[in-house]
């Protein structure tokens, strides 16, 4: 709908601008020039964000002996991927982190914005403690949380007096802990973006609400969330992106052992540890393609929502 | 192999954060740029790397009597997978920011097939003559010498003198004795190297080893992998893990792990490297300290003892600005008893020179290196080594953890042994 309102005119001026002696004198259009300036940036932005990832798909058609290529394999690598039962636990895997994961931080973000939100003493210190998670880098809150759960030294069993409960020496709980290292790491950031949602909605609108009566529950799922549905779009689209490249807390906690191995650990062990750089790019380019796919139905409908959002406005 | 003197969080951290930030070496942009002579570069990992240890004081040893090329010492991640990523990186760009590479005796065939190593034939006689023949053996592939051997490393039993009479000679007597003791004393009976990782593989190959199994034959055509005995060693290990004879954090424990639950005195046994019995008999607040002993491994069958080989050789870099001074290097810290010497009194690091082990025979450790060193074993140094490791991780792994069947993780090994074969 933007654009249907600006395009117009801007459609008018171009053929009398392109076609106009003016123009000519003025060597190049507004758009011309436009793009060209532009064009600098596209090339470099092409070349560092494109340029790896096509690399890696041409990499994956050809086949490889350890480091050395041995031939063009056209599409074996990704048949091999395909087949392969430990592909697909790694994805069943990931995608169960990253659904539980996700769900959680949004959970309790959304519970952390709400309280941040709301003017009380104190709230500064508050905002600052709910986001001291998220400031510790990820390996760190890793082996942090691998001594909680682990046997050695066992904290988390010392303070709840689980006597030698191995949390994550056994499939399951494993898959709980990682996520839980997680959500208490990345729960913060999610607060984070929503509590920005937040103080975009104007309070009058809930104070309107309180004298038509509405509850406060009735007042969060009328206005608040619908209001800040293209911010919890935005968290949910990062959270979700970034869990499905879950790495670091993987090989810190288990190493990928009892049904841990996510997609990312297996890329990096094609790529690095075992380097059979066809396959590991064939596994990559299958992630990539993934998290893309996922990546643009979270655009979609962040677009959708901006543009009616918009639309509503007027 | 992995040591680490680290402490608990604060170690953990420190080390990850070594691990992240260590770079791939390029930073040292000084050598290769015309200087005659010049600094040289080692690249090393592990805790004695690190301001303080071992091979810092190597390394100034060095320095101080070769002014002309001293050597530095790029500083490694801890963990040998991430050592090994490091110098690949580097070695993979054909980068000259490294001159002396330690390598783990297992990555000899891959680092040689790869042509990133100078092979050190010129010097083999004189390196030959000095090194265990274990170690020496390590660091040769193809029949031909790629590394100078520097330190070595066995497997030792750990017990506690005051609960248990005598070291068992037998894994089923271990866990006959420990579940014993262990209930006696309300603490576990034993505990090694049980996380999915490298450690894990050598802790089975130990059992496999010791039960009269093999990889491979001597010159690796042909795989000997025997998938009953590999059944049966595979189901003494989960038994043993259900039946609570490994402690309950076997399965996620390193090198460090164990130390500290031995150390702590939660543990009757421990399968762990020499380094360990420093550190205990330092610590004096230890349960531990002042009742413990180390023994040879037991077997499966009772009879001798047997331990897989860890330890690191340096090799010459073959993108090396400076071969001529970085073969000297590794030749004199292989062979002049001084450097040997060090490794074995300032920080329990098994040398691989003969001779050290007859001069320090009064050290219990090196006594008891002396006698088992003969008998270890090394995994095959085969340029496959490691991707053989990660899929025996992958199947054994879960198989002793009780997920998933045992027969199929033993076939699922052999294929792939045999798979390595062309």
């Amino acid at each position: 709908m933007a654009e249907t309102r600006t395009a117009p005119p801007e459609r008018n001026r171009a053929p009398t601008g392109r076609g106009g002696p003016r123009a000519r004198r003025k060597g190049l259009s507004e758009r011309a020039l436009a793009r060209l300036f532009i064009a600098p940036s596209l090339l470099v932005m092409g070349l560092v964000a494109l340029f790896p990832v096509i690399y890696a798909m041409v990499l994956s058609l050809y086949s490889y002996t350890r480091r050395q290529r041995t031939g063009f394999g056209g599409l074996d690598n990704y048949v091999d991927a395909l087949t392969d039962g430990r592909f697909w636990s790694a994805l069943q895997f990931t995608l169960t982190f990253t659904v539980t994961s996700v769900a959680a931080e949004f959970l309790i973000g959304l519970g952390f914005a709400l309280l941040m939100n709301r003017t009380f003493r104190g709230r500064g210190i508050t905002r600052a403690a709910i986001l001291v998670p998220w400031v510790i880098p990820t390996v760190i809150a890793a082996q942090m949380w691998f001594f909680m759960f682990n046997v050695t030294p066992g904290f988390i069993n010392t303070i709840f007096g689980l006597g030698d409960f191995s949390w994550i020496g056994q499939p399951g709980w494993a898959t709980f802990a990682i996520v839980f290292a997680d959500v208490w790491k990345t729960a913060p950031f999610v607060a984070l973006l929503l509590l920005a949602g937040l103080q975009t909605i104007p309070a009058e609108m809930g104070e309107s609400g309180l004298v038509d009566g509405a509850n406060a529950f009735q007042r969060l799922w009328y206005i608040t969330l619908p209001l800040l549905r293209p911010a919890i779009l935005v968290a949910l689209l990062f959270r979700t992106v970034d869990a499905l490249r879950v790495y670091d807390l993987v090989v810190v906690m288990t190493g990928g052992a009892f049904d841990t191995e996510s997609l990312s650990v297996l890329v990096q062990q094609f790529v690095v540890r075992t380097p059979d750089p066809g396959f590991g790019s064939a596994l990559s380019t299958i992630t990539f393609v993934l998290i893309l796919g996922i990546g643009l139905i979270f655009v979609r409908m962040l677009g959708r929502d901006i543009m009616v959002g918009r639309g509503a406005e007027r | 192999m992995r040591k680490a003197m680290t402490w608990l969080a604060a170690g953990g951290a420190f080390v990850l954060v070594m691990a992240a930030c260590t770079p791939g070496g390029d930073d040292n942009g000084d050598d290769g740029d015309g200087e005659a002579g010049g600094e040289l570069v080692w690249a090393i990992g592990g805790a004695e790397a690190q301001p303080g240890g071992v091979h810092q004081q190597v390394a100034e040893l060095w320095s101080e009597q070769n002014p002309d090329n001293p050597i530095r010492i790029e500083l490694l991640p801890e963990e040998a997978d991430q050592q090994r990523e490091q110098q690949a990186l580097e070695l993979q760009a054909e980068g000259s920011g490294f001159d002396v590479l330690g390598v783990d005796v297992i990555w000899t065939g891959e680092y040689s097939e790869n042509g990133w190593v100078e092979s050190l034939e010129d010097v083999r006689a004189e390196i030959e003559e000095a090194s265990l023949p274990g170690a020496f053996e390590s660091a040769t592939w193809g029949g031909e010498l790629w590394a100078a051997p520097y330190n070595t490393n066995a497997g030792f039993l750990y017990y506690r003198t005051d609960l248990v009479e005598e070291p068992p000679t037998t894994w089923a007597d271990l866990c006959q004795v420990g579940v014993a003791a262990a209930e006696a004393a309300g603490i576990q009976p034993f505990i090694g190297q049980g996380a999915q990782y490298e450690g894990f593989v050598v802790n089975w190959l130990e059992y496999y080893w010791s039960a009269g199994g093999e990889l491979y034959n001597e010159d690796q055509t042909e795989v000997l992998f025997d998938t009953e005995l590999a059944a049966q060693v595979t189901q003494f290990m989960a038994d043993a893990i259900a039946q609570g004879c490994y402690a309950p954090g076997f399965n996620t424990a390193q090198e460090e792990p164990a130390r500290n639950e031995f150390q702590q005195g939660n543990v009757v046994f421990m399968r762990n490297w020499p380094y360990v019995y420093g550190l205990v008999n330092e610590d004096t607040g230890s349960p531990a300290n002042g009742n413990f002993d180390i023994a040879p491994l037991p077997t499966v069958t009772g009879e001798g003892t047997i331990s897989a080989l860890g330890g690191f050789n340096n090799a010459v870099s073959a993108f090396s600005d400076n071969k001529d001074a970085a073969i000297d290097f590794v030749t004199w810290a292989a062979t002049d008893p001084e450097p040997q010497t060090l490794l074995a009194t300032e920080a329990s690091v098994p040398p691989t020179m003969e001779s050290v082990y007859e001069d320090l025979s009064d050290d219990p450790v090196m006594a008891l290196l002396g006698e088992v060193l003969p008998d270890a074993k090394p995994r095959p140094p085969a340029p496959q080594w490691n991707e053989i490791s990660v899929e025996m991780q992958r199947a054994l792994h879960p198989a002793v953890n009780g997920q998933g069947d045992i027969q199929s993780a033993v076939e699922s090994v052999r294929d792939f042994l045999e798979g390595t074969i062309e």
